[in-house]
């Protein structure tokens, strides 16, 4: 089959090609014929990144078998104007902003164009639908809905052409509207992620990964894989040429796995081959035998006396623990008319940014170990990357390639070492394109954490102490927890001052996939417990929500836990404007159910639904009514 | 990663049923492939290959419809984006857009088909409710003696469990015929973890017709998908509404009877629960769309009550 010749139009030229091993339109549009404006977010249907015109439908590449599309008439983001300019759709996107990290662009403006061809005059409701099938993670879809009715408008003569002129300049960069320089590079699809990146003679790696939580491994055998026609080289922790180990703070985490396993998805092993299927075939040739050890997937029962140790440096399985003191708490309480404890969780969250993790590496003519990656921290990753394959600093080059999108999750240096280890060992550049579900499985989450919290009150609101203990999960590897405690430590008791508090942020080692930087670093957690708790003190106070606050609120001049003096407060404008804006109804929260008046009105947002093509409009208005 | 050796794309029906007729016992029939190339996937199949594939979607014969004497004959690769898209199918078959809108997205339904939701026979596919509601039959045809031979059974029938059907090796699907049913209000309910491009934990679809007087039931048909391993047409709701005066109470009366039938293997009380709402909602819904008036969540409370 890789013979078979595919004739295709594609952006209006004639199209001859051999298929190759390119099983997916999706594969063949971007591996043969270098259109990597369609990318692979998922390669299940889910994300849209990979949309293209097949014979004048939109479709999801990813899941058209590529020989269905022989003979067919293609149309890819690149087709979509001509090479110095940009349609309408595309230079919305760009008036208003819609294109942030740009990995979902491409697909959007795919998605908005099919829109506008099937319904010139689709409504907001029906562009929302249309778009459906398409996932951003970085603008929460707002501007992008205002650029497709932007568009919308123009197309049809609504709207003037100026409509899609960047706004006149202003004094002032503060406050005004100004667009993005890189978003014309994102609108066209002609923007090179590091997945989309190619190099003459250039190897497809794939990562054996542990299918263990926790073992030891007793023997790793690659000759088989090794041997298999196509197989540049594999690598393992025994290629490791300096000294192994990587982390934000401390550096816990082997390239790859070194004598244990700690968490499922770990890397094992990775294989360079000639191409990503041959380097699959050669991960099933890869014999690994491990003894497994019992493993830990509760913080709290990690902390325990006798627990699976998971570093040996670490025998109490702990990260970090920061201790903050102020005042005399047990004299706060003693003072204190009431006291509530109550015990909050928040779960792990996957960053699910819609580009999955890629680079590629190359020794340089003069020696220099070269890494292309959406790293988010090319400089510490570096000097790094340094001690770990024993090269001076100078000999070690990383470049940050695009990010499509991050929010914390790229921090890590989980697969350039790898990348780097491969490329010194074949000669040659390597590439490696993570799939979504390795991406899942082996990419740092954010911490989850259960926060117990104490607080007494006076009984008119005032909070005299607060000891507040969170236990954090740090899965397998330190990566960013220190730094996640240490700032969740901080802002343990949010925006309020108190006089007696003790606070206590442990980040744990368990068997569980690692925990890292996650945007907002420690605070969401301690916000989710903080307010949530001030509610729950409101309501046995009968006290209005945001009366507690505003006597227990910093101003200027408060001095914060970790003794800062403020200069500046807006606590209590942010206060008002919420108040205001959300319309509040005063009092206890006891005292309003159903009937409360906040609910609803003009400028809230209704209920998901579907079906804007064929439903009745004024049906589903009344169905929204609050009873 | 999803791989295959030789993958065909007949133009005829003969030409589909001989490549059938010698399909490996590892080969697969795909229709839009839209189940199958992403079954191809870490934690679902893996690395999957296939010796051959068998695209059925380019089939002259299985292009398009056609609606004869009540019937409406959906041919197999018929995309069910057309559900949504295309007038006559929505006025004949009133509860499929509800499925359609539901089904994935426009990019999904452009390719994915009828035929191959009910073939996949997941106790949770969308398409298989409404169908039953519609009183749809399979139409499978295969070689004989060189002559194409075809045989037609009730989607019941058709649908014998999980993944399973009784299609026999070098039988195809060519079409499904179901009731054309324009007049009747149609609705189809689902829940899922996504709004667009979700697989159903359970769903409902409804059909209702009024009287004359617009105050009775003249007809009510009724179906559930996700609560067993095959849908399931509720015809004893069906008979307790037909004929009756339309209120509140009754409907609410006939939501809670179905809650029994739930015979899953996971998520036998939730699904309980969403399937009392569901069948409420569902002949609401299809009542709404005749133009009954829309109830309020305190009608729906009072009924309950």
């Amino acid at each position: 089959m890789p013979d078979h010749v595919m004739n295709l139009t594609v952006n209006g030229r004639k199209v001859k090609r051999p298929l190759g091993e390119n099983y997916r339109l999706l594969d063949f549009l971007r591996e043969e014929l270098h259109l990597t404006g369609a990318k692979e977010g998922c390669g299940a249907g889910e994300c849209g990144t990979c949309s293209v015109f097949v014979d004048g439908k939109l479709v999801k590449s990813c899941l058209m078998p590529t020989l269905k599309a022989d003979g067919a008439t293609i149309e890819t983001v690149e087709g979509l104007a001509p090479l110095d300019s940009l349609t309408e759709v595309q230079r919305a996107f760009h008036k208003t902003g819609a294109s942030q990290c740009g990995y979902c662009i491409p697909g959007m403006v795919m998605a908005a164009t099919a829109a506008l061809r099937e319904n010139p005059e689709a409504d907001f409701e029906e562009i929302k639908e249309r778009l459906g099938g398409n996932i951003c993670r970085c603008t929460g879809y707002a501007k992008i809905f205002e650029a497709v009715e932007i568009a919308r408008d123009v197309i049809a003569g609504r709207l003037p052409q100026t409509a899609l002129e960047p706004d006149a300049a202003a004094e002032s960069f503060i406050g005004a509207s100004v667009r993005r320089i890189d978003a014309p590079s994102k609108v066209t699809g002609r923007l090179k992620y590091a997945g989309d990146m190619i190099m003459p003679d250039m190897l497809h790696m794939q990562v054996l990964r542990s299918p263990h939580a926790h073992a030891r491994i007793v023997s790793i055998d690659t000759s088989e894989a090794e041997a298999l026609e196509g197989v540049a080289c594999v690598i393992t922790a025994a290629d490791v040429p300096g000294e192994d180990g990587f982390g934000v703070f401390v550096h816990d985490q082997p390239i790859m796995a070194r004598g244990k396993v700690r968490h499922v998805g770990e890397a094992v092993a990775a294989v360079s081959a000639e191409s990503v299927e041959i380097a699959r075939r050669a991960l099933g040739l890869i014999k690994v035998e491990y003894e497994e050890l019992p493993a830990v997937f509760d913080p709290e029962e990690a902390m325990r006396p006798g627990a699976p140790v998971i570093h040996d440096y670490a025998p109490d399985n702990l990260v970090k623990h920061i201790p903050i003191r102020k005042g005399d708490v047990e004299a706060g309480f003693a003072e204190a008319d009431l006291i509530v404890e109550n015990t909050y969780s928040t779960q792990q969250i996957e960053h699910a940014y819609l580009e999955p993790e890629a680079g590629l590496a190359y020794v340089d003519p003069d020696g220099v170990v070269t890494i292309h990656s959406p790293s988010q921290n090319i400089t510490h990753h570096r000097h790094m990357l340094a001690k770990i394959i024993n090269r001076p600093i100078n000999k070690v080059r990383f470049i940050m390639s695009p990010v499509g999108g991050g929010f914390g999750g790229k921090e890590d240096m989980i697969y350039q070492g790898m990348l780097a280890l491969a490329a010194m060992k074949s000669g040659r550049p390597v590439r490696l394109v993570f799939t979504r579900e390795e991406s899942i499985i082996a990419s740092a989450k954010r911490h989850p954490a259960r926060i117990t919290y104490r607080m007494g009150l006076k009984s008119d609101g005032r909070i005299t102490a607060v000891s507040f203990r969170m236990i954090s999960d740090g899965g397998a590897y330190g990566m960013s927890t220190e730094g996640v405690m240490r700032k969740a430590a901080i802002l343990a008791f949010g925006p309020y001052e108190v006089p007696n508090l003790k606070v206590d942020t442990y980040g744990i080692y368990t068997n569980n996939t690692p925990s890292g930087a996650f945007r907002s670093f420690g605070a969401m957690q301690t916000q989710f417990a903080t307010e949530s708790h001030l509610d729950l003190c409101a309501e046995k106070l009968g006290l209005d929500p945001f009366e507690i606050r505003r006597r227990n609120m910093m101003k200027i001049g408060s001095t914060t836990h970790t003794g800062q003096m403020l200069e500046t407060c807006s606590m209590e404008e942010v206060l008002r404007v919420a108040e205001e804006f959300c319309r509040w109804e005063r009092g206890a929260p006891t005292s309003r159910g159903a009937t409360r008046s906040d609910l609803g009105g003009p400028d809230t947002r209704k209920p998901c639904t579907l079906g804007a093509r064929f439903k009745m409009p004024e049906a589903e208005e009344s169905k929204q009514e609050v009873a | 990663m999803f791989t295959y050796d030789s993958y065909h794309l007949p133009r005829t029906l003969r030409e589909a049923l001989e490549l059938a007729a010698t399909l490996p016992a590892d080969g697969k029939v795909i229709a839009g492939g839209t189940d199958i190339v992403p079954y191809a996937r870490e934690g679902r199949g893996g690395d999957v290959h296939f010796p051959v594939l068998l695209d059925v979607s380019k089939v002259a014969e299985f292009q398009g419809y056609a609606i004869e004497n009540g019937r409406a004959r959906l041919n197999a690769a018929l995309p069910y984006q057309a559900f949504l898209e295309d007038p006559v199918l929505r006025e004949n078959l009133p509860c499929m857009p509800g499925c359609a809108i539901w089904f994935a997205d426009d990019q999904i339904r452009e390719q994915a088909t009828l035929a191959g939701n009910l073939v996949n026979a997941s106790p949770a596919g969308d398409g298989a409710p409404p169908m039953m509601a519609l009183n749809a039959e399979v139409e499978l045809a295969r070689l004989s003696g060189g002559e194409v031979t075809t045989r037609r059974l009730p989607l019941g029938e058709f649908i014998t469990g999980p993944g399973r059907t009784v299609l026999e090796p070098g039988e195809l699907v060519t079409a499904v015929i179901c009731d054309a049913l324009p007049g009747y209000g149609g609705s189809f309910q689902k829940v899922g973890q996504r709004r667009s491009l979700v697989i159903s934990r359970v769903c409902a679809a409804a059909l209702v017709k009024l009287d004359p007087t617009r105050h009775v039931f003249e007809d009510v048909r009724l179906a559930l998908g996700g609560i067993a391993p095959v849908p399931l047409r509720l015809h004893d709701i069906e008979e307790m509404l037909r004929g009756k005066k339309i209120t509140r109470r009754l409907v609410a009366e006939a939501s809670v009877i179905p809650a029994d039938r739930v015979a899953s293997r996971t998520r036998v009380e939730y699904r309980r629960h969403v399937v009392r709402g569901f069948v409420e909602a569902a002949i609401e819904d299809a009542l709404v769309a005749c133009g009954a008036p829309v109830p309020s969540d305190r009608d729906r409370e009072e009924a309950h009550a």
